[in-house]
């Protein structure tokens, strides 16, 4: 049992390193005021490109930065959408994860790179998750201490008052959206370094489990980690018991896989009413 | 100029010209909004710049913060000539501005407004900035927490954090626009002790304001525009209420004559009213009220003193904790709101965009929004389309306000002209009980003068009262019959006799519980 208790234990930590950066990207989104569901066709677009470059050049850092340039680029497609021509965040958001999703699932059934039985070069998962936790202390020392973050919240919650005190909200959410990029990217890579090949939706929604536990830690990043644990914690007894009879009786594989995605729905349901979401969050 | 001996114009003359604006033209589109206007702004002077809405002040004052580029004119500071060609350019020439609605992010704390845009370091040092805020507080004689919210503070707290927000950026030239729309008699006159402070310390401070009082009660000099020409420039000590007033408005003001009146049966009848707030707060406590067929009632008070949900709770749009609402005679509890309309209830309510037009739609369909279910404008099922028209065509005669056809949409008038629009729809259909809040927000001298007359003469003519929510408490003691002052929540009526004592309201505005 003890060892059953530590694995799960270890699973929730490797699990919840994914939707920790993809939750920290979509902090810095959303603080600034951009509503960011596309954090999932982010991480996708990561993966994919992660293993694409890691088998192609067969160097985990050119693949590192590939995926990081891809994530971004989305990042920045979605700042332009919403900042420059005004769409509406979530439709954006929307459109971002469809095309990722078709143009990934083809690129997995066309592109030979993506169809090898060897892993592609990726760092190992563990330079991943340790960046992970490293980066969400990281992220909330920035947004209380510098004025860099001090600006992030300002024009999160009324870009029109930030921007009589000088501020440039649009510039401001440009940079905020091209470090969820980076964010995502990580994420993204993590996602694909744990077997180096890339599946069509490998990502699994996980990027919308990160918002939720977003949502759920109040748009604060230690809160998010705990929320990312607890989230992590859940995949990983799904890990566990899936296929054990549970007094027995057996529960049907597909019960056990909604776990983390109903705990996310209910923890949202009890403990997120009294967060409160940046006040300029979606606008102009 | 006038070289007497009060304590006033001996500053004015002693200190030097901080800026000076020459002859600027500012041009938008056909209109334009400023010609030829020069203004200077001098050291260790409180300079008051009056003039109707749309006069050109905030416009001036735009040009002399960097906001906006003139098409003629120069701007020079301490005597030099300067191009100003962004905000950011005259607050790195030391001039702040605090406009009328407060730039102060109730979300962050309040070291965290103090600092915005102004942050000394990339790192922030808490401590350091901390024990300077505290050192410009306590400069000022205030006190602040500065890891709280800011929207912890009162109306009142955040105008001194706008202030400290100037000297933080070590403004010299201080642009106030309408600094005391929010806040109380009291604390009007503290912030106003605040100024003259600053100014002794050699500031250059601007008032751009409505209120002649505090023009002739705390400014130096005075600068009056009408439609964007400048009408007189001299010090506070050589004219008179009566004399700006004739300049703001192009000729002279009479008060109006409240005529005499027999209040009737009883109306409106709020009983130990509780309403709960949208943060769950108790936002009125206890109220009581009663309105009498005939009269127009001010209730005074601060903003975010309990009007709004005194309001919502009479429309039936918020269920009261506990007390009673008696409208027309029979209790309201559990009236639905379009019931309560149909009794009578009328609202000019006090965001017109938000609660009291559809800016897309023409104003004949404005017209009938919210009373569409009143006869002549309803017709069975359906709408009276003509009659609606006439509706329309009458609610934008009663304040002639100007328009382009009532087929055309909301949004092609006026701010002003929206307003004259809303307040006449709510006159004209056999209204029972009026509620109005600032019901002149965005109208001239004149424009607020014939919507008050016109309210009056509703109210005695048809046996209706009104209740009228102001923060401008000159306004109501001009125009209403008698007044009460709402303080946290609670309503209190003044002592019979002292029913319009500027004073006595005063002070029972601020009066919390």
């Amino acid at each position: 049992m003890t060892n059953d208790m530590m694995q799960v234990l270890m699973s929730t930590v490797v699990l919840s390193g994914p939707l920790i950066l993809a939750a920290l990207g979509g902090l810095f989104s959303e603080r600034s005021g951009v509503i960011n569901i596309a954090l999932e066709g982010k991480m996708l677009g990561a993966a994919c490109t992660a293993v694409f470059i890691g088998a192609q050049t067969g160097s985990p850092l050119l693949s590192l930065i590939g995926a990081l340039g891809a994530a971004v680029i989305i990042g920045l497609i979605h700042a332009v959408l919403t900042q420059v021509y005004n769409v509406d965040h979530i439709i954006s958001g929307m459109g971002l994860n469809a095309s990722i999703l078709g143009a990934t699932t083809l690129f997995a059934k066309t592109l030979p790179q993506l169809q090898t039985d060897e892993a592609a070069a990726i760092f190992p998962s563990s330079f991943f998750w340790t960046m992970a936790f490293v980066l969400a202390g990281a992220a909330a020392l920035y947004i209380a201490r510098t004025r860099g973050g001090l600006h992030l919240l300002a024009v999160g919650n009324d870009p029109d008052k930030s921007r009589q005190m000088g501020l440039n909200p649009v510039k401001i959410r440009f940079k905020s959206l091209a470090v969820a990029g980076l964010l995502c990217g990580l994420s993204g890579a993590l996602i694909a370094s744990t077997s180096g090949n890339f599946v069509p939706n490998m990502t699994d929604g996980r990027g919308y489990i990160a918002l939720a536990a977003l949502i759920l830690g109040g748009w604060r990043a230690i809160p998010a980690l705990l929320a990312c644990l607890l989230f992590g914690f859940f995949h990983a007894l799904e890990l566990m018991l899936q296929g054990q009879p549970i007094l027995g009786v057996d529960l049907p594989p597909e019960l056990w896989q909604s776990l983390p995605y109903a705990a996310a729905l209910i923890a949202l349901a009890l403990f997120a009413g009294h967060n409160k979401a940046p006040a300029g969050l979606g606008r102009p | 100029m006038d070289d007497g001996g009060d304590v006033r114009s001996l500053r004015t003359e002693s200190d030097g010209v901080a800026a000076h604006l020459d002859g600027i033209t500012k041009v938008f589109g056909k209109l334009t909004a400023l010609d030829q206007v020069s203004f200077t702004a001098n050291r260790g002077r409180i300079q008051a710049l009056v003039g109707e809405n749309g006069a050109g002040k905030t416009t001036l004052m735009r040009v002399l913060y960097g906001a906006l580029k003139p098409e003629q004119g120069a701007i020079s500071l301490h005597g030099n000539e300067v191009q100003l060609d962004s905000a950011a350019d005259g607050i790195s020439h030391h001039i702040g501005m605090v406009s009328q609605h407060y730039a102060i992010i109730p979300e962050l704390t309040c070291l965290q407004n103090l600092m915005l845009g102004a942050e000394p370091e990339a790192w922030i040092k808490q401590a350091e900035c901390i024990s300077r805020a505290d050192e410009l507080a306590t400069k000022m004689g205030f006190s602040f927490d500065w890891t709280a919210k800011a929207e912890t503070l009162s109306p009142s707290g955040a105008q001194k954090l706008e202030i400290l927000k100037l000297l933080w950026r070590d403004a010299e030239i201080m642009i106030l626009d309408e600094p005391t729309a929010m806040l109380s008699p009291a604390d009007s006159d503290a912030l106003f002790g605040s100024l003259r402070q600053l100014a002794d310390q050699g500031a250059a401070i601007i008032v751009v304001t409505h209120r002649l009082p505090e023009v002739l009660d705390y400014c130096d000099h005075v600068t009056v525009l009408r439609g964007g020409k400048l009408m007189a420039d001299k010090p506070v000590s050589e004219t008179n209420a009566e004399e700006l007033a004739e300049l703001i408005i192009g000729h002279g003001v009479d008060a109006p004559v409240l005529d005499e009146f027999e209040p009737g049966e009883i109306l409106l009848k709020v009983a130990s009213l509780t309403v709960k707030g949208e943060r769950g707060d108790e936002a009125v406590q206890g109220a009581d009220l009663t309105l009498r067929s005939g009269e127009v009632v001010g209730l005074a008070g601060v903003d975010g003193s309990g009007q709004r949900e005194l309001f919502q709770a009479i429309l039936g749009l918020l269920n009261p904790v506990s007390g009673s609402i008696l409208l027309c005679g029979a209790d309201a509890e559990r009236v639905s709101p379009s019931k309560r309309i149909e009794q009578g209830l009328r609202l000019i309510a006090e965001d017109r965009h938000a609660e009291g037009v559809v800016d897309d739609w023409s104003l004949e369909a404005n017209a009938s929004l919210g009373l569409q279910r009143l006869e002549p404008l309803r017709s069975g099922p359906w709408i009276d389309r003509k009659e609606r028209a006439d509706f329309a065509q009458q609610s934008t005669d009663l304040f002639a306000a100007k328009h382009q056809g009532i087929d055309k949409p909301m949004s092609s008038l006026s701010g002003g002209n929206q307003q004259r629009f809303v307040a006449a729809r709510a006159l004209l259909l056999r209204p029972k009980v009026i509620l109005a809040f600032q019901p002149t927000r965005g109208l001239d001298i004149d424009g607020a003068a014939q919507v008050f007359s016109q309210l009056r003469k509703t109210c005695r003519d048809e046996n209706a009262a009104a209740l009228v929510v102001s923060f401008d408490l000159d306004e109501l003691i001009e125009h209403t019959d008698r007044i009460v002052a709402m303080s946290g929540g609670r309503i209190q009526s003044p002592p019979p006799g002292e029913e319009k004592s500027r004073k006595i309201i005063g002070e029972l505005m601020v009066e919390a519980g």
